[in-house]
């Protein structure tokens, strides 16, 4: 199963990036600036949270705003991505009904389109740290190891969904709800030391928290996870992508009846 | 190429009709405490048990009323359906006419979505590059390659589609009844292309009403009927017989379910 997602990844990647490209290209065609926006975007977002909470609103966390953006980015991609990849398949409902096409390249693309943005988003992010005279830690080298994690959660989360909403198309507004619960039940905006020794064994079970932490550490701290700790966050990402693309390619060859 | 193009042994494609088919989660989950309705969907035979083989070179014309199953057999061709009955075999490369500009998207310009549909159609992109300037210049649309499709007239658009579609330089032809547009110029260009097509061995499969295409494109013709195949056989003959169905009965099939892609 694993082996023909990789095959089919290689068969049509030319059409995967295409279509990739082609998202990212609706998504900034016809505004002035152009694509620019995937670089001013997060760098305007990361600006006005540096100046509430460096000072308006003050945390007991120092350089509040990155420790913020560490985690703050690779969920903006997760959230971003998942809300693309749900609608992936039957956001394509001509083309489905219309051609054969191996359907694994919708989720794909829309993931891959969204990569790329949280990519240029690392940009302004190190631009930032360099004007807060944060220390760019060298320990950013790490990073390829979470963003890989974090890739194939999101990709194994967008086939799950994708797939049911083909079926029950208000799936897309619940993945809403779930993810705005998702954000506050991670430690995102808080420290995981916050929370009580006896509840911190509920906010362990979150399998995204490995891939989170991979990258505050490397960003803010300054630190590597511990081996266990990768080994979790690229388990949890296997683990999502064979549940999810099991699912979704169980059930793909009726996605033309419902579509 | 020598040999089989087409093969249908015993085909049967069913289409779940669902008349209150819990379209949402909450529709669902009411229904789950309740004793699920017995009549709430039934099952549909588009194509009933349909047997044929078309060899390479041939040239197939595919008539029939509407409902009659002719679009959902391109389907099935194209690969877009798996039939739920019987066994399918194509041999060769597949280029289907049945909706063209699939893919296309309005805001992409005519040379952006001709990368696309390329590369949907099974194109690499090296191949695409190859042939981009031939698209170009059968589509006959001058400056507007590089403006957004949504600018096109439905006429410009049709002649850029057909135009990506026949360079893929395919086995099997499938074509659906959209000979219909553009105007004559570019029409005869499109019956050049295909006739060209045969010129060379292609295969080439045709669904149409025009009985004056048919007699000019085929040299064999199915004849369906309510989803099942009531003849295999010269055009003359398919076409005299499909008259006397439609001369016996005026009443278009009674509330006959829609079939998608019909």
């Amino acid at each position: 199963m694993i082996f023909e997602l990789v095959r089919d990844t290689y068969l049509y990647r030319e059409l995967i990036w295409a279509l990739a490209l082609k998202e990212l290209r609706v998504r900034y065609k016809r505004s002035a600036l152009g694509f620019c926006w995937a670089l001013l975007n997060p760098l305007l977002m990361m600006i006005i949270l540096t100046l509430v909470f460096g000072t308006m609103m003050r945390f007991s966390i120092d350089h509040y705003a990155i420790f913020l953006l560490s985690m703050l980015l690779p969920w903006t991609f997760f959230s971003q991505a998942l809300a693309y990849g749900v609608e992936s398949v039957v956001g394509n409902a001509e083309l489905l009904k219309k051609v054969r096409v191996a359907k694994m390249v919708f989720p794909l693309s829309a993931v891959l389109a969204n990569i790329i943005n949280f990519l240029l988003s690392l940009l302004p992010l190190a631009l930032l740290i360099v004007l807060l005279r944060f220390p760019l830690h060298w320990t950013w080298i790490y990073l390829p190891i979470p963003m890989v994690g974090l890739f194939l959660f999101t990709l194994g989360t967008c086939f799950f969904f994708a797939t049911i909403n083909v079926f029950f198309r208000d799936v897309s507004h619940i993945v809403q709800i779930i993810l705005s619960a998702w954000f506050y039940l991670s430690p995102i905006i808080y420290s995981l030391e916050f929370i009580p020794h006896k509840y911190r064994f509920f906010f362990r079970l979150n399998p995204l928290l490995y891939v989170l932490n991979g990258f505050r550490l490397s960003i803010y701290y300054g630190l590597l996870p511990s081996p266990q700790s990768v080994a979790m966050s690229l388990a949890c990402g296997i683990g999502a992508v064979i549940i999810g693309f099991g699912f979704f390619r169980r059930y793909q060859d009726s996605f033309v009846y419902y579509v | 190429m020598n040999g089989l193009a087409v093969q249908f042994t015993d085909v049967v494609q069913r289409f779940r009709l669902i008349h209150e088919r819990p379209d949402t989660l909450r529709e669902f989950v009411a229904g789950l405490h309740q004793r699920p309705k017995r009549t709430t969907y039934h099952d549909f035979e588009a194509v009933k048990h349909v047997s044929f083989q078309i060899s390479h070179g041939a040239r197939v014309g595919i008539i029939g009323r509407n409902g009659s199953g002719k679009s959902t057999l391109l389907k099935i061709i194209a690969g877009v359906y798996k039939p739920s009955a019987g066994q399918v075999k194509v041999f060769g490369s597949i280029a289907p006419l049945i909706e063209l500009g699939a893919g296309f998207h309005h805001e992409l310009t005519g040379r952006e979505n001709i990368v696309i549909n390329g590369l949907l159609l099974g194109l690499s992109k090296r191949q695409i590059r190859g042939l981009e300037q031939q698209i170009i210049d059968f589509a006959e649309i001058g400056e507007f390659i590089d403006a957004p499709v949504k600018q096109y007239s439905s006429g410009m658009y049709m002649r850029v589609a057909f135009a990506v579609a026949t360079a893929v330089d395919p086995d099997i032809l499938l074509v659906d009844e959209i000979l219909a547009v553009g105007d004559a110029g570019f029409r005869a260009k499109c019956f050049d292309r295909i006739a060209s097509f045969h010129e060379r061995g292609k295969t080439i499969i045709l669904v149409s009403h025009d009985s004056g295409q048919i007699r000019e494109f085929c040299d064999r013709v199915l004849l369906l009927h309510r989803g099942e195949l009531i003849a295999d056989t010269s055009p003359e003959e398919a076409l005299a017989r499909y008259d006397e169905l439609t001369a016996h009965s005026h009443v278009l099939v009674a509330p006959g379910p829609v079939v998608p892609g019909t």
